[in-house]
């Protein structure tokens, strides 16, 4: 007993001492600044101030590191070689949320109760949700990591948008393609029993019947680590053409892909923006020959990339092959600077409600290159893509159509 | 109805439940010998999948001795944490120790966090794949060789337990710690034993399910349907770890093909439900542990 | 030190408090509460809002878990219920938020005696296990009860009003639940001095001789479930209103895992340690954050292993705590003050 006395002693004495020394780190930083920070300084008038709430670490971790590395790539590059907008220069802070929705609010709130933030980059769709009407209420302008359909409606969220087409458009795309390219086929969805996943399944069933294609399975599997053995036999029996997977990242993937290989399968595997980055490439080799997705932005080693403006200064910062998200934090930047431009321009204050004026009165947007062609947003979105196959020998993914605008094939 | 992928979809089911059914026995060793229902048996299990990686794709170790060295640190982690955590809350209320191993669990995700981060990994392959027929239905092959590999396994335990001496002194120390002890059992060691097993064990499910289905810093949630196959199959009974595991395996895989994936984790808790209500024992526990 | 304090009825032996120091403390506590609006800014206002909603939450759970002994693990499904209902409610019926808070608190009393009646048959662990099912049931609900729930694409909330004044920021938010967080918890603390409270003590402490005391164990289970639910039902109402915008995965296992930590931690099976409990375990993160800041420029990528360390600190509190402080922080501070009462005497 004594022993255990002790060493609750011990225990104590320990959390103790650290706790106090937590308490003192955090009277001696709490109004320094502790995240990644970019730009000029905190001081500085007129600084255009970007905020964000960055998945550092937790599942979506891959991705939150490019987002945060592009945005503060874009924030350099935009005040040396552009010297910012008008002369007032780009500052960012983000912070790590751990992907989790309750701690994107309370660094939205942190960030919001230190600086004038006129530009807010989001996690998550529960995330743009919840904040939605904090974003009214101060009017400031934000876009994210969410593509979510439900996002895509300038009604109930005047204050953002979307970089590039929402999920629904994203499977639009494919499918319109599929439709092009092999009339009638048959088309089955795979999806996760996620927000992310069930997003754009009820309408993409019925834009396939629309486009003249036969839907003939959509396959749900459960969230979390699980065995996909029936749900490949499920697919096994369906026989489509075409499967389209949507809200996983990459696995299961790559176990449906081989299983229907070793069941003698004939069908052709195509993904949404998530999965479309290197991963599939990288992790699967020769049997990840030949998934097809759609992808909205050029890919670094994109033959155009290094004549257009981003990519050269991408090119120029990075030698090695940088992931779509970081250009998608790029983009983010570059839409910012067009608006915050055209507001200027219009004599406008950069609060949320002139930025989004500005965003509407904008047509054939410039991106710098990372969308091949001029953009229009449409709604909250901008509904361009391309599709892209793997190909396992060049490791790369390659192009197999043009840019496919989906206001153009309405 | 066709039979022949009804069949196939069986079978692909009964694969997987040979998994719920390896864990299971684990969960079933750790109670009889400690009392404990452990929740953190799912993230024991990811553990020694993550730790196969680290020795695998992170020292590129041959893939025989990472096996083996996960299967260790698997024995290792269990010892560690009965030594650590359960000993000093022996003859503490059962609530008391099942919420520590709900906070060992927790640690747990966080350490393979801080150390592998959170994305989710593929494990290197190392069961065969060759496409199996077995008459005309396909079966998976790396649900093939799991299934056969936690069916060997199982079969060794089972021996064990009735041959060996340590398996004796297990089930002596089950069914009365006293009398076992005033045989000159040594209890302690028998508790030792039981954690190390059943951490070894964990490993090896980790390492099949990982192969399986990948792994991440979430897969521990698989360990929740473990815990249901045991209250089904009866919490002190390695017979009903089995029975329950390929049940739960099976009803899981035709929910998921006839009703939609969402249904297949609703279906497994709904079946405890009504387990809990009508047969709190299980199907082959022993009636005495209802009072807890 | 304090000396002689001398008991004439029972009424005051039970009474909340029992000397004059004790209002006068209570007292500038209240008061302190009032001024602190003023002089925190918007993040600390945040952060207090947060902590209020735990602070009803862990408190409920304690009743149940820390009183009457019934571990549950259902406490955060039982939140999404009540925020489920306040959003049903401010999405297709115009009713005044207080009559949305009520419903909350009522639904999820319902919801969770019925999920309580697993409790009639099994106990302890069983019943830990029987409350995993449930939660797991009710996220299943969540998801694919599109009609009420707008399943997994969530579901906005507008802000609560009161005579034309918006509770849309935590400087307003504040003054909603500040107060309501209060009187609920005098409310439990009063629970205890009455024959139900002490009821729940008893089946706690020896379920078997409880009930040959006469307490009928069923009604007074059920009746704890109730309680704790309602206390999650008004909290979860609160979380739909804070964040103002609800989906099916807002509810996590984890969060309940949350919730049972926040109640070992701060001492189970008393009222000061569901406060203690909750505002250590929100605060626990904000502590690490700035740990790490710390850490930042002796190790590489430091705030990467923010979220990760936060999992880990928590199991660890849980673990620590059972093993060394099972009566959790509010025995600490017992201890404390104890220290005080007998100061020249004792050293």
């Amino acid at each position: 007993m004594s022993m255990r006395k002790r060493t609750s002693e011990l225990f104590l004495g320990t959390a103790s001492a650290a706790l106090l020394a937590l308490m003192t780190a955090s009277t001696v930083l709490a109004d320094q600044p502790d995240e990644a920070e970019v730009g000029v300084d905190a001081d500085e008038e007129d600084a255009i101030v970007i905020g964000g709430s960055i998945p550092m670490t937790g599942v979506f971790a891959f991705a939150g590191l490019q987002f945060n590395d592009g945005i503060r790539d874009f924030v350099r590059w935009a005040n040396e070689e552009k010297g910012g907008v008008n002369g007032r220069k780009f500052r960012y802070v983000g912070q790590d949320t751990g992907y989790d929705a309750d701690q994107s609010v309370g660094v939205f709130r942190r960030i919001t109760s230190r600086e004038d933030v006129d530009f807010y980059f989001g996690d998550s769709t529960a995330f743009s949700q919840s904040i939605n009407s904090a974003l009214n209420r101060r009017d400031i302008l934000m876009t994210g990591a969410s593509f979510a359909s439900e996002l895509n409606n300038p009604e109930q969220y005047p204050l953002q948008f979307l970089l590039g087409p929402d999920y629904t458009e994203q499977v639009g795309i494919l499918l319109n393609y599929i439709a092009e390219e092999d009339p009638g086929a048959r088309v089955a969805l795979v999806h996760s029993d996620t927000e992310f996943g069930r997003d754009p399944i009820r309408a993409s069933e019925e834009m396939a019947e629309e486009l003249g294609l036969e839907h003939v399975e959509t396959i749900v599997t459960p969230a979390g680590a699980s065995d996909i053995s029936s749900a490949a036999l499920e697919l096994r029996r369906a026989r489509p053409d075409y499967t389209i997977f949507h809200g996983y990242i990459l696995s299961p993937i790559p176990d449906f892909i081989q299983r229907a290989r070793q069941m003698g399968m004939d069908t052709r595997f195509m993904g949404t923006i998530y999965t479309m980055d290197q991963g599939i490439i990288d992790e699967m080799g020769d049997a990840g020959d030949g998934f097809m997705g759609v992808m909205p932005y050029r890919y670094y080693y994109d033959e155009e990339a290094p004549d257009t403006e981003v990519f050269g200064a991408i090119h120029e910062m990075h030698d090695e092959y940088r992931a779509t998200t970081y250009t998608q934090g790029w983009l983010a930047g570059m839409l910012l600077m067009q608006i915050a431009q055209a507001t200027l321009d219009a004599g406008d204050e950069l609060t949320g409600t002139n930025m989004r004026k500005a965003l509407d009165s904008l047509e054939d947007i410039d991106t710098g290159g990372i969308i091949g062609v001029p953009v229009t947003f449409r709604g909250n979105s901008i509904p361009v893509g391309r599709i892209y196959r793997a190909d396992a020998e060049e490791g790369r993914m390659v192009p197999v159509s043009d840019w496919i605008d989906l206001d153009e094939t309405d | 109805m066709d039979w022949l992928f009804f069949f196939e979809v069986s079978l692909a089911g009964l694969g997987f439940g040979a998994l719920y059914a390896l864990t299971g026995v684990a969960f079933v060793v750790i109670y009889k010998a400690t009392r404990v229902i452990n929740l953190a048996m799912g993230e024991m299990l990811m553990f020694g999948a993550y730790l196969f990686f680290g020795f695998a794709a992170g020292f590129m170790l041959p893939v025989w001795l990472a096996i083996v060295l996960a299967l260790a640190g698997g024995a290792l982690l269990g010892l560690t944490l009965e030594r650590l955590v359960i000993r000093p809350l022996l003859g503490e209320n059962p609530i008391s120790v099942f919420m520590v191993t709900i906070g060992l669990a927790s640690v747990l995700v966080g350490l393979v966090e801080i150390i592998w981060t959170a994305a989710p990994r593929s494990l290197p392959g190392f069961l065969p794949d060759d496409p199996i027929f077995i008459g005309d239905a396909f079966v998976a092959p790396k649900t093939f060789w799991s299934f056969i590999i936690a069916g060997v396994v199982i079969a060794v335990f089972l021996v064990l337990f009735r041959f060996w001496r340590g398996g004796v002194a297990l089930r002596a120390t089950a069914s009365d710690q006293g009398a076992a002890y005033a045989m000159g059992i040594n209890v302690p060691a028998v508790y030792s034993l039981s954690w190390g097993l059943a951490g070894m064990l964990a490993a090896g499910a980790g390492l099949l399910l990982g192969s399986i289905a990948g792994i991440s810093s979430e897969m521990g949630f698989f360990g929740l349907t473990v815990l249901v196959v045991v209250i089904v199959g009866g919490l002190d009974s390695v017979l009903g770890a089995l029975v329950a595991g390929l049940l739960i395996g099976w009803i899981e895989s035709l929910a998921g093909v006839y009703l939609g994936g969402e249904y297949e984790h609703l279906v497994t808790f709904i079946i405890l439900m009504v387990v809990l209500l009508l047969r709190p024992w299980g199907l082959f526990g022993t009636r005495e542990i209802e009072r807890l | 030190m304090r000396i002689g304090s001398p008991k004439e009825t029972y009424a005051a032996d039970e009474s909340l408090f029992r000397t004059r120091t004790q209002w006068v403390w209570f007292g500038i506590l209240l008061l302190s509460l009032v001024l602190y609006p003023f002089m925190a800014n918007l993040y600390w206002l945040y952060l207090v809002c947060l902590i209020c909603i735990n602070i009803i939450s862990a408190t409920g759970l304690n009743i149940l878990t820390g009183y009457t002994g019934q571990v549950s693990l259902g406490q955060a499904a039982f939140m999404g219920v009540g925020a489920y209902t306040v959003a049903w409610l401010d999405n297709n019926a115009s009713t005044p938020f207080i009559m949305n808070l009520l419903a909350a608190g009522a639904v999820t009393t319902v919801v969770g005696i019925i999920a309580g009646l697993p409790s009639l048959r099994v106990k302890g662990l069983y019943l830990a296990i029987a409350t995993i099912a449930a939660s797991f049931i009710l996220q299943f609900i969540f998801i694919n009860w599109e009609s009420v729930t707008r399943g997994t694409r969530g579901i906005n909330i507008e802000p609560p009003t009161l005579f034309g004044v918006e509770f849309d920021n935590p400087d307003t938010f504040y003054w909603l639940v500040v107060p309501v967080t209060v009187v609920m918890l005098i409310l439990a603390a009063n629970l205890f001095r009455t024959r139900v409270g002490r009821a729940f003590i008893a089946i706690r402490d020896r379920d078997i001789s409880a009930s040959v005391l006469g307490i009928n164990l069923p009604l007074y289970k059920l009746m704890s479930f109730a309680i704790a639910s309602f206390y999650a039902g008004i909290a979860g109402g609160f979380y739909a209103y804070f964040y103002g915008s609800i989906n099916p995965e807002s509810f996590p296992l984890l969060l309940s895992i949350f919730f049972l930590a926040a109640i070992i931690v701060g001492g189970l099976g008393t009222i000061l340690g569901s406060i203690l409990g909750a505002v250590f375990m929100t605060l626990t993160p904000e502590l690490l954050r700035y740990g790490v800041d710390v850490l930042e420029p002796f190790v590489h990528d430091a705030s990467a292993l923010l979220s990760p360390v936060r999992t880990m600190v928590f199991g660890l509190l849980i673990v620590g705590f059972l093993l060394f402080e099972p009566h959790g922080l509010a025995e600490i501070w017992r201890r404390i003050r104890r220290f005080f009462h007998l100061w020249p005497f004792r050293n």
